[in-house]
């Protein structure tokens, strides 16, 4: 070969190469989606191993670490390892779900009170991995989890699970992505609708559950799992349909219900029950088979029954309120009043004026540390409750730096207890407060609910003033202002 | 006779970069070397031999000048399996066996089997090498065995002109009396040698042209009887009356008085009949007359003093 | 036939260096020691076990590439057997092809006998033979191709020492390319142009990492097969540029 011919040869070669690596570009950035590399903060071993290539097996090393530290209850040291294990390996699940974890529920004062103002951050890490990760079920259904247990965010619960049942995948024993998602997906789903009120749905959720345990119990009627869940479901679907008629409109008869559940299951062999129900008319008979008929079900036999009112009904006066007073600096002492069933809880929430919920644009663990924010719930025993709040141990977390400050005290019926919502219903449709009652009206279905305000000073929380009725704000105002952007820091 | 290497002008500088002046390693070097000839090179250690050898192979490329080995330009890849190359100090891959060397560089050669084997044989036993060696790696040798290997190596592709660069430096005396007879050997089967080399008996026995080289500038050159061989003779006598040593004085040659031996260290030729008539005529008899004959070294000292001198 | 006498005889070296011996022994413990770490949960355990592994092959192979690229042709010069050789009918050509072979052989050998090792220590941890590492373990190969064709390219002006952190450094950037190509899209157009420069220039070694979707099966490659493909083309592309550079810069050298 001639030495110009070589020389000919490179551009054109370099030339393919260029083209190559346009081809590849949009493989390797779709892979490696929500990757970065970190330099700061790594050790030596740790910056080489990403510089080499080696962004997983460091991050797999970087999480032993980090379980090390959990194990050793050094929870500061794990946050920044969470962030880099999930930069350099993108794809971890686990690291996500768990460092979310981390943020949400690990970091309390003295009291055990969760620190919540590292909430937005937990929040946005799992959207940060479920955006990393589409098509997995497990990001998206830690997320309706932490919406439901932590934040209690019923709607941003509904629609993670929602997403989570009907957009995502299981994996199968091969890792790929090609199962349904496990049927307790669905079972929370349908729970998240019973919490935002939306019982129909719920029902219509339940049924759809069945529907397909059914299916999987005839695919291997040998699975005693699956026949647990179908279990399961059936069972949470008739007490969702008990609860709704008992709370709303009447009993089933479930005497009736028993005696015609005489039918054998062909595949299981098992005996067969039949939603049997006792009706105010014919007219509400109708509606149910309908409801049958278009879930492609037999109709099962239905009569009309004895009426008898609905639970909720008529509405009961809960006679709800709070003194709050500080008996100490920064140690808030309660007394209330609530004419409720034993166990239903008053949350109590003390927060800055300027403070919102934030709205995190990236995750990041860095939070303002002057936000004062506390969080905590009390149960209602005989009709009152109360309780000492020392805020005085954790200036961290309480540093009282603004001037005012909201306190509020609320009771949320769709987070209740289920023998709560016997009397009340799911959205509070039972109960009303001479003073405290407010209704969530831009909600569907609407929810009621109890909620008093204080605004309070810093001197007050200092006791150099007392608090007093004066001090009550509106919630119409309060709500307004939690709506408004912030204003600018003072 | 045809030319097997041809120099003609050949010139080499290297910049140094740290004085940054311009060092000549070889400077306008001219020089023709005759086929079938053993011809040596010599020079000081760095005087540019195996710059100039190098710049024959091609392993580097001169600055001006130009030159010809076996009627090719140099670098000509053809003409290159009809030479060969013992570089001095010669190493070799240490793991590998001496079959294996062998074995490696007559594939290199495009020699293929059976005619391989053939070959790596033949050379092996025309060095002298021990054949129970042949299977050991090349780590164990001795100083002499690699040099075997070296020559050996050097033979596989039967070559027309082989290059030798300072070929026995460093062996003990028999291994050096035994390699100087490998060469020998090689001048012998018309093959020829351009034998790069200080060490001058080795050269004195072997050559038959030699070219001083220093400081890159060709010295001399020429058959090497024709400059050992010297001008004046040496007169030896005894007897002969007083007046004998004043008459010889005169005549311009001055004779040393040793045990009753006379000697006149150096007369010219010319001046032989002369000077023998003028002892013979004093009564004196002349013991021995001994043309002088100038040892390689002693003329490759005298030339390179003089140059040195300038 | 010349070409491949060189590489035949320069693998047999570089396989006698103690140095690699010792790299692909320690390698293998490793790979053979990595179901120890896994405690976590078990898909935890595995895709460490996966990330380790494969991180374990890709560090030794780089380690044994450089070394191997380096020095395969200073260490002819520095021993002096390039004069035996290159004054022999071989081409410059003939001689930079046959010692990158040679090298590329070796870092073969060294990276199947790991693969090797390692799909055996999965196949006793998870009962079944992982095939797909198979893909993981080639585009190491490949990547490692176009690394030691990029020292060898280095190695025919610069020293050892010189050539190792430049092969090192340029691998190191040239394993960044997610990030210059997230640069590419920048609003300074000097950042763009920069970025581009080193995005398309340099050898892009990020392009062989496939280990995230070998270790996460979650994560999925739309045409594996055409992106495998088009990877090898590209190292054995770059790679043929790189050799040519070497050859004409290798022609010129004085040796």
């Amino acid at each position: 070969m001639q030495s110009s011919t070589r020389r000919n040869l490179i551009l054109p070669l370099f030339a393919l190469t260029v083209v190559l690596q346009v081809r590849i570009d949009p493989t390797v950035a779709d892979m490696n989606k929500g990757r970065k590399t970190p330099f700061a903060g790594l050790s030596t071993e740790f910056i080489l191993g990403p510089l080499l290539g080696l962004q997983q097996a460091v991050a797999g090393l970087l999480w032993v670490r980090a379980d090390e530290f959990f194990h050793e209850g050094d929870y500061d040291a794990i946050l920044p390892m969470v962030r880099m294990v999930t930069w350099l390996d993108p794809h971890n699940l686990d690291v996500y779900i768990t460092g979310a974890w981390h943020l949400a529920y690990n970091f309390t004062d003295s009291s055990e009170r969760s620190d919540r103002r590292y909430i937005p951050a937990a929040q946005k890490l799992l959207e940060e991995g479920d955006a990393n990760n589409p098509g997995v079920y497990d990001i998206a259904f830690e997320l309706g989890w932490q919406n439901t247990d932590k934040i209690k965010d019923y709607e941003r619960a509904h629609y993670w699970y929602k997403k989570c049942a009907e957009e995502r995948k299981g994996m199968d024993e091969r890792g790929e992505l090609t199962k349904p998602v496990p049927m307790f997906v669905w079972h929370q789903l349908a729970h998240s609708l019973a919490r935002l009120g939306r019982i129909d749905e719920c029902i219509a959720v339940w049924r759809k559950a069945l529907m397909m345990s059914n299916e999987l119990v005839r695919q291997d009627p040998k699975d005693y799992s699956r026949r647990n869940v179908r279990d399961s479901e059936r069972h949470n679907l008739e007490l969702t349909l008990k609860r709704k008629f008992s709370r709303y409109t009447h009993e089933i008869d479930w005497e009736l219900d028993s005696k015609r559940s005489q039918g054998v299951d062909p595949v299981t062999g098992e005996p067969r029950p039949r939603d049997s129900y006792l009706f105010l008319n014919t007219a509400e008979i109708q509606r149910k088979a309908e409801q049958y008929r278009l879930a492609g079900e037999p109709v099962p036999p239905m009569a009309i029954g004895q009426p008898r009112p609905p639970a909720i009904e008529p509405r009961w006066e809960t006679s709800f309120d709070v003194r709050p007073t500080f008996t100490a600096d920064k140690v808030l002492e309660l007394k209330g009043r609530f004419n409720v069933g034993d166990g239903a809880r008053v949350t109590i929430r003390l927060h800055d004026e300027t403070w919102r919920p934030p709205q995190l644009k990236a995750f990041t663990f860095d939070i303002n540390q002057d936000v004062t924010l506390m969080q905590d719930q009390h149960s209602v025993r005989q009709g009152t409750w109360g309780r000492k709040i020392d805020m005085s141990k954790d200036p961290k977390m309480y540093s009282f730096k603004a001037p005012h400050y909201f306190l509020v005290f609320e009771f949320d019926p769709r987070g209740t207890s289920p023998f709560v919502h016997d009397r009340f219903g799911w959205s509070g449709e039972g109960m009303t407060d001479k003073k405290y009652l407010w209704e969530e009206k831009e909600k569907n279905p609407p929810n009621r609910i109890l909620r008093k305000v204080y605004r309070i000073t810093r001197a007050q929380v200092l006791r150099r003033a007392p608090i007093t009725e004066a001090d009550v704000f509106p919630t119409a105002k309060y709500v307004e202002l939690q709506r408004s952007a912030a204003p600018a820091a003072e | 006779m045809a030319a097997a290497v041809s120099i003609q002008g050949l010139t080499k500088t290297y910049l140094d970069v740290w004085t940054k002046t311009e060092i000549r390693a070889v400077d306008n070097l001219s020089l023709e070397v005759e086929e079938g000839e053993v011809f040596g090179f010599l020079g000081r250690n760095g005087a540019g031999k195996t710059t100039t050898i190098k710049m024959l192979l091609g392993l580097i490329f001169p600055t001006l000048g130009s030159a010809n080995v076996l009627g090719k330009p140099i670098g000509d890849i053809g003409v290159k399996s009809q030479i060969s190359y013992l570089p001095e100090e010669a190493y070799f891959y240490e793991g590998m066996t001496g079959w294996d060397t062998m074995d490696f560089y007559a594939r290199l050669f495009r020699i293929s089997e059976p005619k391989r084997s053939e070959r790596i044989k033949q050379c092996l036993n025309d060095v002298f090498l021990d054949e129970q060696a042949w299977r050991r790696p090349i780590r164990g040798y001795s100083k002499g065995m690699r040099q075997r290997i070296g020559i050996a190596q050097a033979l596989i592709n039967d070559p027309k002109l082989l290059f030798l660069d300072e070929p026995t430096s460093g062996l003990d005396p028999i291994a050096h009396a035994e390699l100087r007879e490998i060469i020998v050997n090689v001048g012998r089967q018309g093959k020829t040698v351009f034998l790069s080399s200080h060490q001058l008996p080795d050269v004195e026995l072997t050559c038959s042209r030699v070219a001083i080289i220093h400081r890159g500038k060709l010295l001399t050159t020429g058959k090497t009887q024709d400059l050992t061989s010297g001008d004046m003779v040496e007169i030896t006598f005894s007897g002969g009356d007083g007046a004998l040593v004043e008459k010889l004085k005169a005549a311009g040659a001055d004779c040393e008085k040793k045990n009753g031996a006379s000697r006149i260290p150096s007369v010219a030729p010319s001046k032989v009949n002369d000077i023998v008539d003028l002892i013979r005529g004093a009564k004196g008899s002349v013991t021995a007359i001994v043309p002088h004959r100038r040892t390689l070294e002693e003329v490759f000292v005298d030339t390179v003093m003089k140059a040195g001198a300038n | 036939m010349v070409t491949l006498a060189i590489a035949k005889q320069t693998l047999e070296d570089m396989l006698r260096r103690k140095i690699l011996l010792i790299l692909l022994i320690v390698a293998v413990a490793m790979i053979a020691l990595g179901p120890s770490v896994g405690f976590l949960s078990p898909r935890e355990s595995s895709a460490v076990l996966r990330s380790l592994g494969l991180a374990v092959i890709l560090l030794a192979g780089l380690l044994i590439t450089v070394l191997t690229g380096i020095q395969v042709i200073p260490t002819e010069i520095e021993r002096r057997t390039v004069y035996t050789v290159l004054s022999k009918p071989v081409q410059r050509y003939e001689f930079v092809l046959g010692k990158f072979l040679g090298g590329l052989f070796t870092v073969f050998v060294m990276i199947a006998s790991m693969g090797i090792v390692f799909i055996g220590v999965l196949r006793y941890q998870e009962g079944h033979f992982a095939t797909e590492m198979i893909q993981g373990i080639m585009m190491t190969f490949f990547q490692m191709t176009l690394l030691g064709a990029l020292a060898i390219f280095f190695s025919t002006f610069a020293t050892p020492v010189v050539n190792f952190f430049l092969s090192f450094g340029l691998f190191i950037v040239g394993n960044m390319s997610a990030v210059t190509e997230s640069l590419l899209n920048n609003k300074n157009v000097a950042t763009r142009v920069i970025a581009g420069a080193v995005h398309y220039a340099i050898p892009n070694f990020g392009n062989f990492n496939i280990q995230n979707k070998l270790i996460h099966p979650q994560v999925v490659i739309k045409d594996m097969n055409v992106f495998i493909m088009q990877n090898i083309a590209y190292a054995l592309i770059y790679s043929a540029v790189l050799l040519l550079l070497a050859i004409i810069v290798f022609d010129r050298r004085e040796v």
